[in-house]
């Protein structure tokens, strides 16, 4: 089922990682730089389109209507041929724009929906040691709202420079043709403006941030309030916390107000000096126009020119304000994206059939890549092909960290492990992953139906049939048929929540599905009560027919039957042996563990005759 | 993640827009009516001044060019720069004025909202998430403050904008102006058409988004799962599907968004043509100057902006005005506990306590308490125990008046308890809750949340007898510590203590507490029992219990299965009966003592990263 060209399906962003941050933006754009490039032409053209409507309206004003030279020869027709000039330009100029607008989105949006892609896929095939290390709620901030940041910068902050960039530079050569004192005096304050506008947004940004912030509070307060309805009621503080949410409440209110202050102060001032400025040109422009120094129709090209030259400019500053923030954006994504991979199909060694399930650990040691000690020392056993192996210890022992490794998910660091003769590093993960089947103690459940969770990576089709022969093998088939819709009711949030020993039930069937020939059972059936746990320890057994089993325990009575069992101590074997053999050990741990479960068994019985 | 769907959902709920609602919506401003005033009259002098800046570069070029008068311009340009100045001012008053009226009419509704809340029964949080109401406080108050404010302004200003143009235009020829107001509805019309499809466009591509949100997060949160089952190909795939769907949305919303103004600009390009065409006779005549071509050109291009905002506002207000409903709707809830008219004040509810026949559902089919009767005595302790789902909380929330029966009467001090007031039964209740809830703020707050009066030297106190002390006092900042965002810097057995302390400086007649199940260290569990006993000394009790020590010690037990009293009386008496109590007891006697000889202590969390 997995194949290698997986990666095929969508760009590889790990060729866009550079120290120059302008450089990946480039490099991400491959494939897309065609579009984005046609965009750029296009809104050139539209607006090229726009200047002309405004040439030809100097040429109506000069030549119609003051020289009265009529090109189409009578009035009425020169009339009509301008009028349908009027609207030819509109139509180019609207076209273009949209076909910039167009390509642009097809760029942003294509860009990020492979973004989105890559991510996805990049994430779940990096190494347990770096989901260990790296929260959940991390990596969902940065593929979500990072992603979008990026989108907005391709769809919006790129092609608005764009955008402003064209309109000034042709409407200014433009006006420079017409008159190159009057081109030159219009553009006088730009750099003024330029620099206020980037200050401000700067400080905009800052505010804003406040504002933010503010609402986390007020909003963390909303939270705890609600979620602590029965203790506001049970001490009866209903005013105490009017007053203390008014406090929050208003204090968003004047971080609004100081936002507020800012925003509306930047219209109206940037207004006066952009409005004085065209203003200066107007006056310089009519004056000229009086003098002779040109015509009417110039004047009216160059009054409504003007407008398209002045006004853009006031938003280059937020543009460029916003752009900074989608390569900080980019910088925290290529974060992700640099982080390698673990491979699934690397290793020399490829069977065609099933293994056989037998290992040796032969003086095995793993230290985590953070760690200071190891978390598994000098580790050696052999295990036979159907036998069943228990992993008795305290929590921290290093019972998961050994099973960990079967599956390589983690990498020992020192010895070595022998599957079938063969030493595993050198299987691929894929076949490995394929051979080993997991039952968790906090079984983890998608939020899809029952019947998917059940046939949930199996990797070929499976028939309705087989998933409910599974299900009542492993003891769940009659409580799903209990559910609104049987097989199909959803679980989660939107469905049946369902009770600890449900869900390791779920994956038991799973499990069989999958028919694994080695077998981990993290077991732990101290959450369920007595009913369920023979349930499930019955499904189990049906389940460790055959198998190479590797039980991880807490309780002698979960070990008892193994085949051998592995007492663990800080990362090292204190004891092995079957249970009568360890046992027979008087002063072992697992004669003291015994003991101390009989004792309770005693004592209890003690208990209850006294009351007789 | 899943709030934000709810939200979705919601939104796509469209409601009948009644009168009613709108005229309470509008009600909302009355208090602010100085600020609705101002604004309206400065956005109505903004727009006037806006058309008049086009009516003055009319004057300039007809008067002032045409006429060859140099003083003429200087004149206008005055006016023309005392105009920017009058701008400047009633911008800024305008922007500031909506923006101000939005904050404060969110500031207005959070606090409705919230204080209502305080208000509201539990029965309203049990049938509500959490979410939903974060949402109507957050979400919903902003989108009706927009329609308030943004979506006034942008009405006000698009009619009195397109109105004025009118004006100026029929002023400077009233037939050419016939001519652009037919072509307003048109351009009306398809502008709202447009906004509709783009806004359906943008909504699927919210859903999509929030779907692969989730989609990331059930991904990286169950990774372990998906290696084990090696499903990233097959996951892969579902995820493209989604991306795939975001895409097409997101693209579509855009690129119509793209060919949105381009249309009503040619819309606006064939008014203009015809004006030009037809102009001819009008210029004959004397009818038109070249400064009024020029004026309807600019009055033309700018009428495409408020007509853009006009639907905009027109296509939005629909889910504002959906969001007015349900915040309404939360206003009138009335909260079902309530204090009856004659209800008195409680002088004590230190006496005999009696359930007398009592039944509680929330739905008729679903008895969640069945003919509930038990007379509890002054100072007795009663320990509930009992399955999950079987029916303790609701007892306890019963007791505290957090609901009342539906059928029967509890009573206290031989009165029915409905008869006193609300308050004099809560402030005389202490409750320690299975997951102590705290609140964000230093652990002296914490503790005060019990008796807002009281000292430092009295939450000392309490502290001390709770046997919090301690350990508060090794705190990093002792009693000026944060405890985080619902206490999480803190353990659960810490929260525990805490909230222990709270109940204890509060002096309660009756103390509830709901243990928890989960572990606590050996010497915190020691300290939680002594800081129960203490309060329990002296008062009557309830105790939802998990720990032996809690059992034993209770003057009665109630067994509680499926809604009913299944067992009750001594711990002696139980066990004899070996019935549900020996079974409860057995089981939680092993668990226990297993912990307590240190079979499987815990050691270290190192390990427990990597194991899940």
């Amino acid at each position: 089922m997995t194949t290698p060209t997986a990666s095929s399906k969508y760009f590889d962003f790990r060729n866009a990682l550079t120290n120059n941050r302008i450089a990946g933006i480039w490099r991400m754009m491959s494939d897309f730089r065609l579009p984005y490039a046609a965009a750029t032409a296009a809104l050139a053209i539209s607006a090229a389109a726009k200047t002309c409507t405004y040439l030809l309206l100097g040429y109506f004003a000069d030549k119609v209507l003051t020289q009265q030279i009529y090109v189409a020869g009578t009035l009425n027709k020169t009339l009509a041929l301008i009028g349908a000039g009027f609207i030819a330009f509109a139509a180019i100029e609207g076209s273009f724009s949209y076909l910039s607008g167009r390509l642009a989105a097809f760029t942003a949006e294509g860009i990020t929906r492979r973004l989105r892609d890559f991510l996805f896929d990049h994430i779940q095939r990096l190494s347990f040691s770096y989901h260990s290390q790296t929260p959940t709620g991390d990596l969902i901030e940065r593929v979500t709202s990072d992603v979008d940041t990026l989108r907005r910068f391709f769809s919006e902050q790129a092609i608005g420079m764009g955008r402003v960039i064209i309109l000034f530079a042709i409407n200014w050569a433009a006006i420079l043709t017409l008159n190159t004192r009057l081109g030159l005096l219009s553009v006088v304050v730009i750099p003024l403006i330029l620099v206020v506008s980037l200050w401000f947004f700067g400080k905009l940004t800052k505010r804003y941030e406040d504002y933010q912030a503010q609402e986390a509070i007020l909003s963390t307060t909303l939270q705890e309030n609600l979620t602590g309805v029965r203790v506001v009621k049970a001490f009866a503080r209903q005013g105490y916390e009017m007053s203390k949410f008014e406090k929050d409440n208003w204090g968003k209110f004047l971080k609004g107000r100081r936002l507020l202050i800012m925003q509306s102060l930047f219209w109206p001032l940037s207004d006066v000096v952009l409005g004085f400025q065209m203003l200066f040109g107007f006056v310089l422009a009519a004056t000229m126009a009086i003098r002779g120094e040109i015509t009417v129709g110039d004047y009216l090209v160059y009054v409504g020119l003007v407008v398209w030259l002045i006004w853009p400019i006031r938003n280059l500053g937020r543009l460029i304000v916003q752009t900074s923030t989608g390569l900080v954006s980019y910088g925290r994504l290529m974060e992700i994206v640099k982080q390698t991979r673990e491979s699934l199909t690397e290793g020399r060694v490829r069977p065609d059939g099933p293994v056989r399930g037998d290992l040796i650990f032969d003086h095995v040691s793993f230290m985590y890549e953070d760690g200071k000690v190891d978390a598994l020392k000098d580790i050696s056993f052999h295990v036979k092909p159907g036998q069943s192996i228990a992993l008795l210890g305290s929590t921290g022992s290093g019972k998961t960290s050994l099973v960990n490794l079967l599956p390589r998910f983690h990498e020992y660091t020192g010895g070595h492990i022998l599957l079938d003769g063969e030493e595993l590093k050198d299987y691929s993960r894929e076949y490995l992953r394929r051979q080993i089947g997991i039952v968790q103690q906090e079984p983890f459940l998608f939020s899809r139906s029952i019947r998917e969770n059940i046939m949930y990576g199996i990797g070929r089709q499976v028939t309705m049939d087989e998933v409910e022969r599974a299900a009542k093998a492993a003891a769940i088939h009659d409580v799903i048929l209990t559910f609104p819709d049987g097989y199909e009711t959803l679980v989660g949030e939107k469905g049946v929540t369902l009770s600890g020993g449900q869900k390791q039930r779920v994956t038991i069937a799973r499990t069989l599905l999958k028919n694994p020939r080695i077998l981990i059972l993290d077991d732990s059936t101290s959450s369920v009560d007595t009913e369920t746990e023979a349930e499930i320890r019955a499904a189990l057994n049906e389940l460790m027919e055959d198998r190479t089993t590797f039980i991880i325990a807490h309780r002698i009575q979960s070990v008892m039957g193994a085949d051998v069992i592995l007492v663990l101590d800080k990362g090292q074997v204190v004891q092995m042996g079957t249970h009568d053999q360890l046992v027979a050990h008087e002063n072992g741990i697992y004669r003291q563990i015994y003991e101390i479960q009989t004792r309770i068994d005693e004592a209890l019985e003690n208990e209850v005759a006294s009351v007789n | 993640m899943s709030d934000e769907l709810i939200q979705i959902e919601e939104e796509e709920y469209t409601s009948n827009l009644t009168a009613a609602v709108f005229k309470r919506i509008m009600g909302l401003m009355k208090p602010h009516m100085h600020w609705v005033v101002g604004f309206f009259i400065t956005i109505a002098l903004t727009s006037c001044g806006d058309a008049y800046f086009t009516y003055l570069n009319k004057e300039i070029v007809d008067t002032g060019i045409s006429l060859g008068n140099p003083a003429a311009v200087i004149h206008i340009a005055t006016i023309y720069g005392s105009l920017i100045l009058c701008q400047a001012v009633t911008v800024f008053s305008f922007v500031f004025l909506a923006g101000i009226l939005g904050e404060r009419i969110q500031y207005d509704l959070r606090k409705m909202m919230f204080n209502h809340l305080q208000e509201l029964s539990l029965s309203y949080y049990a049938q509500n998430a959490v979410g939903r109401m974060i949402a109507r406080v957050t979400s919903d108050s902003g989108r009706v403050a927009d329609l308030m404010t943004w979506g006034v302004v942008d009405t006000t200003w698009a009619f009195m904008n397109i109105t004025t143009s009118l004006i100026f235009m029929a002023i400077i020829n009233w037939k050419l102006a016939l001519i652009v107001s037919a072509i307003i509805p048109i351009m009306m019309i398809v502008a709202v058409q447009f906004r509709k499809r783009i806004l359906v466009e943008f909504r699927r591509s919210r859903r999509a988004n929030s779907k692969i949100t989730g989609a990331y997060n059930e991904n990286i949160q169950g990774v372990r799962v998906v290696k084990a089952l090696q499903r990233e190909d097959e996951n892969l795939r579902e995820f493209q599907t989604l991306t795939n769907t975001m895409f097409r949305a997101s693209y579509r919303a855009a690129w119509l968004s793209a060919l949105f103004l381009p249309t009503v600009q040619i819309i606006a390009a064939a008014a203009l043509g015809a004006i030009v065409w037809y102009s001819g006779d009008q210029i004959r005549l004397g009818a038109m100057t070249i400064g009024g071509i020029n004026a309807f050109v600019s009055y033309l291009t700018f009428m495409m902006w408020p007509v853009q905002d006009l639907a905009r506002v027109y296509a939005e207000m629909q889910h504002s005005i959906a969001s007015a409903e349900r915040i309404f709707k939360l206003i009138d809830t009335p909260p079902e506990v309530h204090d009856r008219p004659e209800a008195i004040p409680a002088t004590t509810i230190l006496g005999e306590i009696e359930f007398d026949h009592v039944h509680f559902y929330y739905e008729d089919r679903n008895p969640v308490l069945t003919d509930f009767t038990l007379t509890v005595n002054p100072g007795e302790m009663i320990a509930l125990v009992g399955p999950t789902g079987g029916g303790k909380s609701t007892i306890v929330n019963l007791l505290c008046r957090f609901y009342e029966p539906c059928q029967g009467v509890i009573r206290i001090n031989g009165r029915d308890y409905t008869e006193y007031t609300l308050q004099s039964i809560h402030s005389r209740i202490g409750i320690v809750l299975q997951t102590p809830h705290l609140f964000s703020g230093a652990v002296r707050e914490n503790i005060r949340y019990g008796r807002l009066d009281a000292n430092d030297d009295e939450i000392e106190a309490a502290a001390k007898v709770a046997g919090a002390h301690d350990f508060i006092a090794r705190l990093e900042k002792g009693y000026d510590q944060n405890v985080g965002e619902g206490g999480n810097l803190l353990s659960v057995g810490q929260k525990q203590l805490i909230s222990l302390a709270r109940a204890v400086l509060a002096k309660p007649e009756l103390f509830i507490m709901d243990e928890a199940t989960s572990s606590v260290d050996t010497l915190t569990e020691a300290l939680i029992q002594r800081g129960m006993e203490a309060l329990m000394k002296g008062r009557t009790s309830f105790v939802v219990a998990h720990r032996l020590s809690t059992i034993r010690r209770a003057d009665r037990i109630i067994v509680i299965e499926g809604g009913r009293i299944a067992e009750q009386g001594s711990h002696a008496e139980l066990l004899r009966l070996r019935g549900h109590y020996y079974r409860l007891y057995t089981q939680q006697f092993r668990h226990e003592l297993e912990a307590q000889y240190g079979v499987m202590k815990e050691e270290s969390e190192e390990e427990a990263l990597a194991a899940d």
